[in-house]
Protein backbone atom coordinates (compact mmCIF):
# COMPACT_ATOMS: atom_id res chain seq x y z
CA UNK A 1 0.00 0.00 0.00
CA UNK A 2 3.14 2.38 0.90
CA UNK A 3 4.89 1.48 -2.17
CA UNK A 4 1.98 2.05 -4.38
CA UNK A 5 1.56 5.31 -2.62
CA UNK A 6 4.89 6.60 -2.77
CA UNK A 7 4.97 5.19 -6.78
CA UNK A 8 1.54 7.44 -7.91
CA UNK A 9 2.73 10.47 -6.06
CA UNK A 10 6.44 10.28 -7.95
CA UNK A 11 4.45 9.70 -11.20
CA UNK A 12 2.50 12.90 -9.98
CA UNK A 13 5.68 14.87 -9.61
CA UNK A 14 6.78 13.10 -12.79
CA UNK A 15 3.96 14.48 -14.60
CA UNK A 16 4.47 18.10 -12.72
CA UNK A 17 7.88 18.02 -14.55
CA UNK A 18 6.91 17.39 -17.96
CA UNK A 19 3.67 20.12 -17.52
CA UNK A 20 6.56 22.42 -16.64
CA UNK A 21 8.76 21.79 -19.31
CA UNK A 22 5.52 22.01 -21.76
CA UNK A 23 4.92 25.85 -20.34
CA UNK A 24 8.59 26.73 -20.60
CA UNK A 25 8.56 26.09 -24.02
CA UNK A 26 5.31 27.83 -25.23
CA UNK A 27 6.21 30.80 -22.63
CA UNK A 28 9.67 30.69 -24.81
CA UNK A 29 7.84 30.28 -28.14
CA UNK A 30 5.92 33.28 -27.27
CA UNK A 31 8.74 35.77 -26.94
CA UNK A 32 11.24 34.01 -29.30
CA UNK A 33 11.22 34.28 -33.58
CA UNK A 34 9.13 31.46 -34.41
CA UNK A 35 11.10 31.13 -36.96
CA UNK A 36 14.09 29.58 -34.71
CA UNK A 37 11.43 28.42 -31.61
CA UNK A 38 8.01 26.10 -32.83
CA UNK A 39 5.15 26.20 -29.96
CA UNK A 40 4.14 23.03 -28.64
CA UNK A 41 0.81 23.50 -31.06
CA UNK A 42 2.99 24.28 -34.04
CA UNK A 43 5.02 20.77 -33.20
CA UNK A 44 2.39 18.64 -32.49
CA UNK A 45 0.73 19.94 -35.85
CA UNK A 46 3.76 19.39 -37.71
CA UNK A 47 4.17 15.60 -35.85
CA UNK A 48 0.67 14.91 -36.95
CA UNK A 49 1.80 15.66 -40.76
CA UNK A 50 4.82 13.54 -40.38
CA UNK A 51 2.47 10.70 -38.90
CA UNK A 52 -0.26 10.85 -41.53
CA UNK A 53 2.12 11.04 -44.66
CA UNK A 54 3.89 7.78 -43.22
CA UNK A 55 7.34 9.79 -43.12
CA UNK A 56 7.51 9.20 -39.94
CA UNK A 57 7.48 5.42 -39.38
CA UNK A 58 9.83 5.10 -42.08
CA UNK A 59 12.62 7.21 -40.81
CA UNK A 60 11.89 6.02 -37.40
CA UNK A 61 12.51 2.28 -38.86
CA UNK A 62 15.23 3.33 -40.43
CA UNK A 63 16.82 4.56 -37.08
CA UNK A 64 15.47 1.93 -35.09
CA UNK A 65 17.43 -0.58 -36.83
CA UNK A 66 20.74 1.11 -37.06
CA UNK A 67 20.43 1.73 -33.28
CA UNK A 68 19.23 -1.66 -32.26
CA UNK A 69 21.89 -3.43 -34.66
CA UNK A 70 24.52 -0.70 -33.63
CA UNK A 71 23.90 -1.07 -29.92
CA UNK A 72 24.05 -5.12 -30.26
CA UNK A 73 27.08 -5.64 -31.89
CA UNK A 74 29.04 -2.50 -29.72
CA UNK A 75 27.20 -3.52 -26.48
CA UNK A 76 27.59 -7.09 -27.63
CA UNK A 77 31.41 -6.57 -28.39
CA UNK A 78 32.02 -4.33 -24.93
CA UNK A 79 30.28 -7.71 -22.78
CA UNK A 80 32.27 -10.30 -24.66
CA UNK A 81 35.73 -8.43 -24.49
CA UNK A 82 34.49 -7.42 -20.63
CA UNK A 83 34.25 -11.16 -19.35
CA UNK A 84 36.95 -12.46 -21.33
CA UNK A 85 39.22 -9.12 -19.48
CA UNK A 86 37.35 -9.59 -16.55
CA UNK A 87 38.66 -12.66 -15.85
CA UNK A 88 42.66 -12.80 -17.59
CA UNK A 89 44.57 -10.05 -16.50
CA UNK A 90 46.56 -10.56 -19.62
CA UNK A 91 43.81 -9.55 -21.92
CA UNK A 92 43.07 -6.57 -20.06
CA UNK A 93 46.29 -5.35 -20.03
CA UNK A 94 46.22 -6.02 -23.78
CA UNK A 95 43.07 -4.08 -24.50
CA UNK A 96 43.59 -1.50 -22.22
CA UNK A 97 44.90 1.17 -24.97
CA UNK A 98 41.90 0.05 -27.31
CA UNK A 99 39.62 0.92 -24.55
CA UNK A 100 41.33 4.05 -23.55
CA UNK A 101 41.34 5.14 -27.26
CA UNK A 102 37.81 4.29 -27.55
CA UNK A 103 36.68 6.30 -24.79
CA UNK A 104 39.34 9.04 -25.84
CA UNK A 105 38.57 9.58 -29.37
CA UNK A 106 35.41 12.73 -29.41
CA UNK A 107 32.61 10.90 -31.12
CA UNK A 108 32.34 13.13 -34.00
CA UNK A 109 35.72 12.09 -34.84
CA UNK A 110 35.03 8.45 -35.33
CA UNK A 111 31.93 9.64 -37.42
CA UNK A 112 33.92 11.66 -39.59
CA UNK A 113 36.65 9.12 -39.95
CA UNK A 114 34.13 5.97 -40.69
CA UNK A 115 32.13 8.64 -43.54
CA UNK A 116 36.08 8.95 -44.93
CA UNK A 117 36.71 5.13 -45.37
CA UNK A 118 32.96 3.88 -46.23
CA UNK A 119 30.89 6.64 -47.22
CA UNK A 120 27.53 7.17 -46.67
CA UNK A 121 24.90 4.86 -45.25
CA UNK A 122 23.37 2.23 -43.10
CA UNK A 123 26.91 0.27 -42.74
CA UNK A 124 28.56 3.69 -41.58
CA UNK A 125 25.94 4.40 -38.97
CA UNK A 126 26.15 0.87 -37.75
CA UNK A 127 29.74 0.80 -37.31
CA UNK A 128 29.97 4.43 -35.74
CA UNK A 129 27.43 3.11 -33.05
CA UNK A 130 28.82 0.25 -32.21
CA UNK A 131 32.61 1.86 -31.44
CA UNK A 132 31.50 4.86 -29.74
CA UNK A 133 29.35 1.70 -28.01
CA UNK A 134 31.78 -0.64 -27.23
CA UNK A 135 34.23 1.04 -24.32
CA UNK A 136 31.26 1.82 -21.97
CA UNK A 137 29.50 -1.87 -21.86
CA UNK A 138 33.17 -3.13 -21.70
CA UNK A 139 34.02 -1.06 -18.73
CA UNK A 140 31.32 -2.29 -17.23
CA UNK A 141 31.57 -5.86 -17.07
CA UNK A 142 34.80 -5.84 -16.65
CA UNK A 143 34.72 -4.40 -13.27
CA UNK A 144 31.43 -6.20 -12.69
CA UNK A 145 33.48 -9.42 -12.99
CA UNK A 146 36.33 -8.40 -11.00
CA UNK A 147 34.01 -7.58 -8.25
CA UNK A 148 31.93 -10.65 -8.20
CA UNK A 149 32.85 -12.20 -5.01
CA UNK A 150 35.88 -14.19 -4.64
CA UNK A 151 34.29 -16.54 -1.91
CA UNK A 152 31.71 -17.70 -4.53
CA UNK A 153 34.38 -18.36 -7.19
CA UNK A 154 36.18 -20.19 -4.71
CA UNK A 155 33.37 -22.20 -4.00
CA UNK A 156 32.55 -23.36 -7.08
CA UNK A 157 36.57 -24.22 -7.81
CA UNK A 158 36.34 -26.32 -4.72
CA UNK A 159 33.03 -28.19 -6.17
CA UNK A 160 34.87 -28.41 -9.42
CA UNK A 161 32.62 -25.97 -11.41
CA UNK A 162 33.49 -26.54 -15.40
CA UNK A 163 34.16 -23.51 -16.86
CA UNK A 164 30.86 -22.96 -18.52
CA UNK A 165 28.97 -23.69 -15.08
CA UNK A 166 31.11 -20.82 -12.87
CA UNK A 167 30.20 -18.57 -16.05
CA UNK A 168 26.58 -19.30 -16.10
CA UNK A 169 25.95 -19.76 -12.41
CA UNK A 170 28.73 -17.71 -10.67
CA UNK A 171 30.05 -14.78 -13.27
CA UNK A 172 27.24 -14.03 -15.24
CA UNK A 173 24.28 -13.57 -12.92
CA UNK A 174 27.03 -11.78 -10.26
CA UNK A 175 27.15 -9.32 -13.27
CA UNK A 176 23.95 -8.84 -14.04
CA UNK A 177 23.59 -5.58 -12.27
CA UNK A 178 26.42 -3.54 -13.22
CA UNK A 179 25.63 -4.97 -17.12
CA UNK A 180 22.23 -3.42 -17.30
CA UNK A 181 23.65 -0.61 -15.59
CA UNK A 182 25.74 -0.49 -18.88
CA UNK A 183 23.52 -1.15 -21.17
CA UNK A 184 20.98 1.88 -19.78
CA UNK A 185 24.31 3.80 -20.08
CA UNK A 186 25.37 2.50 -23.37
CA UNK A 187 21.73 2.69 -25.29
CA UNK A 188 21.49 6.46 -24.37
CA UNK A 189 24.92 6.92 -25.96
CA UNK A 190 23.91 4.64 -28.82
CA UNK A 191 21.23 6.70 -29.06
CA UNK A 192 22.87 10.20 -29.63
CA UNK A 193 25.30 8.27 -31.72
CA UNK A 194 23.08 7.09 -34.16
CA UNK A 195 21.69 10.25 -34.71
CA UNK A 196 25.05 12.17 -34.93
CA UNK A 197 25.68 9.87 -37.39
CA UNK A 198 22.83 10.11 -39.54
CA UNK A 199 23.40 13.77 -39.42
CA UNK A 200 26.47 13.45 -41.08
CA UNK A 201 26.91 10.19 -42.47
CA UNK A 202 23.94 8.96 -44.00
CA UNK A 203 21.10 10.18 -47.13
CA UNK A 204 17.84 8.92 -44.44
CA UNK A 205 16.54 8.22 -40.83
CA UNK A 206 15.96 10.90 -37.93
CA UNK A 207 18.97 12.21 -37.91
CA UNK A 208 19.01 13.21 -41.78
CA UNK A 209 15.32 14.34 -41.78
CA UNK A 210 16.65 16.86 -38.45
CA UNK A 211 19.47 18.16 -41.12
CA UNK A 212 16.77 18.70 -43.36
CA UNK A 213 14.88 20.63 -41.67
CA UNK A 214 17.19 22.50 -40.01
CA UNK A 215 18.47 23.49 -43.70
CA UNK A 216 15.04 23.93 -44.87
CA UNK A 217 14.43 26.57 -41.79
CA UNK A 218 11.24 23.94 -40.73
CA UNK A 219 11.34 25.05 -36.99
CA UNK A 220 8.06 23.10 -36.28
CA UNK A 221 9.23 19.83 -38.31
CA UNK A 222 12.74 20.39 -36.31
CA UNK A 223 11.38 20.39 -32.79
CA UNK A 224 8.61 17.60 -34.01
CA UNK A 225 12.08 15.21 -34.88
CA UNK A 226 13.22 16.52 -31.35
CA UNK A 227 9.68 15.41 -30.03
CA UNK A 228 10.27 11.88 -32.05
CA UNK A 229 13.41 10.91 -30.43
CA UNK A 230 12.31 11.51 -26.82
CA UNK A 231 9.06 9.44 -27.67
CA UNK A 232 11.92 6.81 -28.76
CA UNK A 233 13.75 6.56 -25.48
CA UNK A 234 11.31 7.04 -23.78
CA UNK A 235 9.84 3.74 -25.16
CA UNK A 236 13.34 1.93 -25.58
CA UNK A 237 13.63 2.75 -21.51
CA UNK A 238 10.42 1.96 -20.09
CA UNK A 239 9.17 -0.53 -22.43
CA UNK A 240 12.51 -2.36 -22.73
CA UNK A 241 15.52 -1.71 -20.48
CA UNK A 242 13.42 -1.52 -17.54
CA UNK A 243 11.01 -4.75 -17.85
CA UNK A 244 14.83 -6.03 -18.76
CA UNK A 245 16.07 -5.21 -15.34
CA UNK A 246 13.42 -6.21 -13.29
CA UNK A 247 13.57 -9.98 -15.32
CA UNK A 248 17.44 -10.11 -14.86
CA UNK A 249 17.23 -8.80 -11.11
CA UNK A 250 14.03 -10.58 -10.11
CA UNK A 251 15.79 -12.56 -7.69
CA UNK A 252 16.45 -9.72 -5.63
CA UNK A 253 12.87 -8.64 -5.21
CA UNK A 254 11.86 -12.24 -4.36
CA UNK A 255 14.55 -12.54 -1.87
CA UNK A 256 13.19 -8.98 -0.72
CA UNK B 1 42.43 -41.50 2.54
CA UNK B 2 44.78 -38.02 2.72
CA UNK B 3 48.26 -37.81 3.06
CA UNK B 4 50.45 -34.69 3.50
CA UNK B 5 54.27 -35.65 3.09
CA UNK B 6 57.05 -32.78 3.79
CA UNK B 7 54.56 -30.36 3.30
CA UNK B 8 55.57 -26.42 3.28
CA UNK B 9 53.86 -23.45 2.75
CA UNK B 10 54.05 -20.10 3.04
CA UNK B 11 52.17 -16.95 1.54
CA UNK B 12 54.85 -14.37 0.69
CA UNK B 13 57.26 -14.20 4.08
CA UNK B 14 54.53 -15.39 6.60
CA UNK B 15 55.27 -19.41 6.77
CA UNK B 16 52.22 -21.90 7.37
CA UNK B 17 53.25 -24.17 7.21
CA UNK B 18 57.38 -26.67 7.54
CA UNK B 19 57.60 -29.98 6.48
CA UNK B 20 54.54 -30.92 7.63
CA UNK B 21 53.64 -34.93 7.55
CA UNK B 22 50.20 -36.21 8.42
CA UNK B 23 47.72 -39.04 7.35
CA UNK B 24 43.96 -39.29 7.44
CA UNK B 25 43.07 -43.35 6.88
CA UNK B 26 39.84 -43.75 4.79
CA UNK B 27 36.59 -43.49 6.65
CA UNK B 28 38.26 -41.95 9.58
CA UNK B 29 37.78 -38.27 11.12
CA UNK B 30 40.10 -36.54 11.78
CA UNK B 31 39.70 -33.01 14.22
CA UNK B 32 42.13 -30.25 13.61
CA UNK B 33 42.22 -27.48 15.97
CA UNK B 34 44.35 -24.32 16.52
CA UNK B 35 44.20 -20.67 17.08
CA UNK B 36 43.02 -18.25 14.28
CA UNK B 37 45.62 -17.45 11.44
CA UNK B 38 47.38 -20.90 12.36
CA UNK B 39 46.93 -22.80 8.90
CA UNK B 40 43.49 -24.46 9.40
CA UNK B 41 42.29 -23.49 6.23
CA UNK B 42 45.32 -23.44 4.44
CA UNK B 43 45.46 -27.00 5.26
CA UNK B 44 41.35 -27.56 3.80
CA UNK B 45 42.68 -26.09 0.76
CA UNK B 46 45.71 -27.71 0.20
CA UNK B 47 42.90 -30.83 0.34
CA UNK B 48 41.12 -29.47 -2.44
CA UNK B 49 44.00 -28.71 -4.43
CA UNK B 50 42.84 -24.75 -4.79
CA UNK B 51 45.74 -24.04 -3.18
CA UNK B 52 49.14 -25.91 -4.12
CA UNK B 53 51.97 -26.66 -1.73
CA UNK B 54 55.28 -24.85 -2.38
CA UNK B 55 57.01 -28.30 -1.68
CA UNK B 56 55.96 -31.76 -0.76
CA UNK B 57 53.51 -33.81 -1.70
CA UNK B 58 49.09 -33.76 -0.95
CA UNK B 59 47.77 -37.16 -1.89
CA UNK B 60 43.82 -37.60 -1.76
CA UNK B 61 41.98 -40.30 -2.53
CA UNK B 62 39.59 -40.43 -5.68
CA UNK B 63 36.16 -39.33 -5.36
CA UNK B 64 34.13 -36.29 -4.77
CA UNK B 65 34.65 -33.73 -2.16
CA UNK B 66 32.16 -32.37 -0.30
CA UNK B 67 33.43 -29.00 2.02
CA UNK B 68 31.31 -27.40 4.19
CA UNK B 69 32.72 -23.60 4.57
CA UNK B 70 32.39 -21.33 7.70
CA UNK B 71 29.76 -19.26 6.19
CA UNK B 72 27.10 -20.50 3.89
CA UNK B 73 28.65 -19.75 0.60
CA UNK B 74 25.12 -19.81 -1.41
CA UNK B 75 24.89 -18.37 -4.65
CA UNK B 76 22.47 -15.46 -3.84
CA UNK B 77 20.51 -15.31 -7.08
CA UNK B 78 19.73 -19.44 -6.95
CA UNK B 79 16.91 -21.13 -4.83
CA UNK B 80 17.65 -23.57 -2.12
CA UNK B 81 16.98 -26.70 -4.07
CA UNK B 82 19.70 -24.94 -7.17
CA UNK B 83 22.08 -24.41 -4.95
CA UNK B 84 22.50 -27.83 -3.93
CA UNK B 85 21.76 -28.99 -7.39
CA UNK B 86 24.91 -26.52 -8.71
CA UNK B 87 26.86 -28.99 -6.93
CA UNK B 88 25.89 -32.31 -8.72
CA UNK B 89 25.16 -30.48 -12.23
CA UNK B 90 29.34 -29.68 -11.78
CA UNK B 91 29.70 -33.48 -11.48
CA UNK B 92 27.73 -34.02 -14.81
CA UNK B 93 23.96 -34.92 -13.67
CA UNK B 94 21.32 -33.39 -15.44
CA UNK B 95 19.02 -30.39 -14.53
CA UNK B 96 16.24 -32.42 -13.54
CA UNK B 97 18.16 -35.23 -11.49
CA UNK B 98 20.13 -32.73 -9.93
CA UNK B 99 17.48 -31.14 -8.83
CA UNK B 100 15.53 -34.46 -7.50
CA UNK B 101 18.41 -35.61 -5.98
CA UNK B 102 19.06 -32.14 -4.37
CA UNK B 103 15.50 -31.60 -2.94
CA UNK B 104 15.94 -35.07 -1.47
CA UNK B 105 18.94 -33.90 0.46
CA UNK B 106 17.40 -30.81 1.62
CA UNK B 107 14.45 -32.80 3.15
CA UNK B 108 17.17 -34.47 5.09
CA UNK B 109 18.64 -31.59 6.52
CA UNK B 110 15.05 -30.42 7.50
CA UNK B 111 14.44 -28.34 4.96
CA UNK B 112 11.49 -29.86 2.85
CA UNK B 113 9.32 -27.13 1.40
CA UNK B 114 12.15 -24.06 1.67
CA UNK B 115 12.97 -25.68 -1.68
CA UNK B 116 11.97 -22.08 -4.02
CA UNK B 117 13.80 -19.91 -1.28
CA UNK B 118 16.63 -17.66 -1.92
CA UNK B 119 19.66 -17.23 0.62
CA UNK B 120 18.63 -13.88 1.94
CA UNK B 121 14.87 -15.44 3.10
CA UNK B 122 16.73 -18.24 4.94
CA UNK B 123 17.81 -17.77 8.44
CA UNK B 124 21.83 -18.66 8.92
CA UNK B 125 20.75 -21.47 10.79
CA UNK B 126 18.92 -22.84 7.52
CA UNK B 127 21.47 -21.25 4.75
CA UNK B 128 24.48 -23.56 6.59
CA UNK B 129 21.48 -26.64 6.54
CA UNK B 130 21.91 -26.10 2.76
CA UNK B 131 25.26 -25.43 2.78
CA UNK B 132 25.67 -29.08 4.82
CA UNK B 133 23.22 -30.63 1.95
CA UNK B 134 25.35 -29.07 -0.55
CA UNK B 135 28.75 -31.01 0.24
CA UNK B 136 26.34 -34.29 0.91
CA UNK B 137 24.67 -34.44 -1.97
CA UNK B 138 27.68 -34.93 -4.32
CA UNK B 139 28.55 -38.32 -2.26
CA UNK B 140 31.96 -37.30 -0.95
CA UNK B 141 34.81 -39.66 -0.21
CA UNK B 142 36.42 -36.64 1.71
CA UNK B 143 34.33 -34.33 3.54
CA UNK B 144 35.98 -30.91 4.69
CA UNK B 145 34.35 -28.96 7.15
CA UNK B 146 35.67 -25.20 7.90
CA UNK B 147 34.55 -24.34 11.63
CA UNK B 148 30.69 -24.71 9.79
CA UNK B 149 29.49 -23.75 13.19
CA UNK B 150 31.08 -20.85 13.97
CA UNK B 151 28.63 -18.17 12.77
CA UNK B 152 25.40 -20.24 14.66
CA UNK B 153 23.83 -19.84 18.11
CA UNK B 154 24.52 -22.92 20.46
CA UNK B 155 21.03 -24.45 20.22
CA UNK B 156 21.16 -24.42 16.59
CA UNK B 157 24.88 -25.61 16.49
CA UNK B 158 23.84 -28.74 18.79
CA UNK B 159 21.02 -29.21 16.59
CA UNK B 160 23.42 -28.87 13.03
CA UNK B 161 25.54 -31.36 14.92
CA UNK B 162 23.30 -34.31 15.33
CA UNK B 163 22.80 -33.94 11.87
CA UNK B 164 25.63 -33.65 10.30
CA UNK B 165 27.35 -36.36 12.58
CA UNK B 166 24.43 -38.92 11.54
CA UNK B 167 25.16 -38.47 8.03
CA UNK B 168 28.65 -38.80 8.56
CA UNK B 169 28.79 -42.37 10.29
CA UNK B 170 26.04 -43.22 7.67
CA UNK B 171 28.26 -42.64 4.54
CA UNK B 172 31.88 -43.39 5.96
CA UNK B 173 33.24 -40.62 4.48
CA UNK B 174 37.13 -39.26 5.44
CA UNK B 175 36.19 -36.11 7.21
CA UNK B 176 38.93 -33.28 8.36
CA UNK B 177 37.06 -31.39 10.83
CA UNK B 178 38.17 -27.59 11.18
CA UNK B 179 37.83 -26.18 14.62
CA UNK B 180 38.91 -23.79 17.40
CA UNK B 181 36.60 -25.57 19.96
CA UNK B 182 38.38 -28.78 21.11
CA UNK B 183 34.47 -29.78 22.88
CA UNK B 184 33.59 -29.60 19.45
CA UNK B 185 36.06 -31.58 17.59
CA UNK B 186 36.08 -34.67 20.96
CA UNK B 187 32.13 -34.89 19.89
CA UNK B 188 32.66 -36.17 15.93
CA UNK B 189 36.44 -36.90 16.11
CA UNK B 190 38.31 -40.14 15.53
CA UNK B 191 41.67 -38.67 16.25
CA UNK B 192 42.40 -34.94 16.87
CA UNK B 193 45.37 -33.05 16.19
CA UNK B 194 46.29 -29.20 16.99
CA UNK B 195 48.32 -27.19 14.31
CA UNK B 196 51.35 -25.27 15.43
CA UNK B 197 51.85 -22.49 14.11
CA UNK B 198 54.51 -22.19 11.52
CA UNK B 199 55.89 -25.85 12.09
CA UNK B 200 53.68 -28.88 11.92
CA UNK B 201 50.57 -30.92 13.56
CA UNK B 202 50.82 -32.40 17.07
CA UNK B 203 48.81 -35.05 17.97
CA UNK B 204 46.26 -34.36 21.05
CA UNK B 205 44.67 -38.06 20.70
CA UNK B 206 41.17 -38.35 20.85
Amino acid sequence: MMRSTTSHRRSLYAALGVAAILALWELLSLVVNPAIMASPVDTAKALAGLAWGSRLWVELLITLKRLVIGLAVGAGAGLVLGVLAGMEGRVRSFLEPLRWAGMTIPAVIIAVLAMFWFGLGDFTVIFIVALIVWPTMYVNTVSGIRSVDPKLVEMGRVYHFPRRLLLGEIYLPGIASPVMAGLTLSTGIAVRATVLAEVLGALSGIGHAFYRANSNLDAPQLFAWIVVLLALMAVIEFGVLRPLKRRVLRWRKEAG
Amino acid sequence: MITFQNVSKAFDSLKVFNDLSLHVATGEILGVVGPSGSGKTTMLKLITGIVPPDTGTVTVAEGAVGYVFQEPRLLPWRTALDNVAGSLRAQGKDKAGARAAAAGWLERVGLAGFEGYHPAELSGGMAQRVSVARAFAVEPRILLLDEPFSSVDTVLKSSLMDILESIIRERRATVVYVTHDLGEARRLADRIVEIVPRRGVRELGA
